[in-house]
């Protein structure tokens, strides 16, 4: 498989890379960090981003169990804790906005487990990943390329 | 009793801008590179059509506003969300944008159909066609930090954030 195209404007890439880089940075948690963009990369189909993000969470240190469970965590029992449980349910309301709007539950939820400052930068990841996902999957960039 | 009074504003759920200033800042940067090189109409079309899809009402006040600032017509905003019962109001290159806009917003449900990324790469040279795709992509993000943080519509001055 070859990409659509690789084009992407030099400045797109490098403002976006910094607003991950700074959401990364105000979460302060690189596993959960890790368990986000891979949910939410599930739930866009982008293998580029899976391949990624999955090697980058083994890289830190997060288990297999996991990343095996991480497709069905609502079903996963305790392999997820309260506070990944309620930061994944926001990656999904975020990242599925076309069926509705992020609803109270969930963003109270959240805001249990996460000052507004966390918080905010915990939206951005979630919205950094989307717009990521977005650009590789559109441009069908093959999982691993060097080239993106 | 039936009342005609509107019913009352809400409040913001987060000030993201204020916990996330950094963040905000580089969103800004981003916004720009991304629309760089693009006709604002169409842009502005492109950021109507994906914050319909993903219901946010912030972003919808700010780019219609911005739309009509750019000389954009009320009959071509009000057809926007039924583009494809409506394509004589738009070009085929705006077509081809619409398409590529609901494709590469509803990617939950499947991925970008080859015949919806030839068609806009037939009407867009590659460069233009890469800003397309940055601009689809971060009008996405804004449209998921407003809903989010459920951001108040209705007091977006065009120009306001330039």
């Amino acid at each position: 498989m070859t990409a659509r195209t690789t084009r992407l404007d030099a400045g797109v890439r490098t403002t976006l890379q910094a607003v991950g880089a700074a959401a990364r940075r105000g979460l302060d948690d690189p596993a959960l960090a890790e368990l986000v963009q891979i949910r939410a990369s599930q739930l866009n189909h982008c293998a580029f981003c899976l391949d990624m993000h999955l090697a980058g969470a083994r890289r830190i240190g997060v288990s297999e169990r996991q990343l095996d469970l991480l497709n069905t965590w609502e079903e996963a029992g305790e392999a997820f804790d309260e506070r990944e449980r309620a930061a994944l349910a926001l990656t999904e309301a975020v990242t599925v906005l076309t069926d509705g709007f992020a609803p109270d539950e969930v963003y109270e939820q959240a805001a249990k487990h996460f000052d507004e400052t966390r918080i905010a930068h915990l939206i951005a990841l979630i919205t950094t990943i989307n717009s990521w996902n977005r650009l590789m999957v559109a441009r069908r960039i093959p999982p691993g390329s060097a080239e993106w | 009793m039936t009342t005609h009074e509107y019913a009352r504003e809400h409040t913001p759920r987060l000030q993201w801008a204020k916990y996330a200033p950094q963040v905000y800042k580089t969103m800004v940067r981003l916004d720009a590179a991304a629309g760089e090189g693009l006709d604002p109409k169409l842009r502005e079309l492109v950021r109507i059509r994906a914050s319909q899809l993903n219901h946010c009402a912030f972003c919808l006040d700010m780019h219609t506003k911005d739309a009509l600032a750019a000389g954009e017509s009320v009959e071509r905003i009000i057809q926007l969300s039924a583009w494809e019962e409506s394509r004589h109001f738009y070009t085929e290159k705006e077509v081809a944008a619409l398409e590529l806009t609901d494709a590469v917003t509803v990617l939950t449900d499947g991925f970008v159909p080859d015949e919806v990324y030839e068609q806009a790469a037939e009407q867009f040279d590659e460069a233009e066609l890469a800003q397309l795709i940055a601009v689809i992509a971060v009008i996405n993000a804004w449209n998921r930090f407003g809903v989010t943080t459920r951001a108040v519509p209705g007091h977006y001055q065009p120009g306001q954030y330039s």
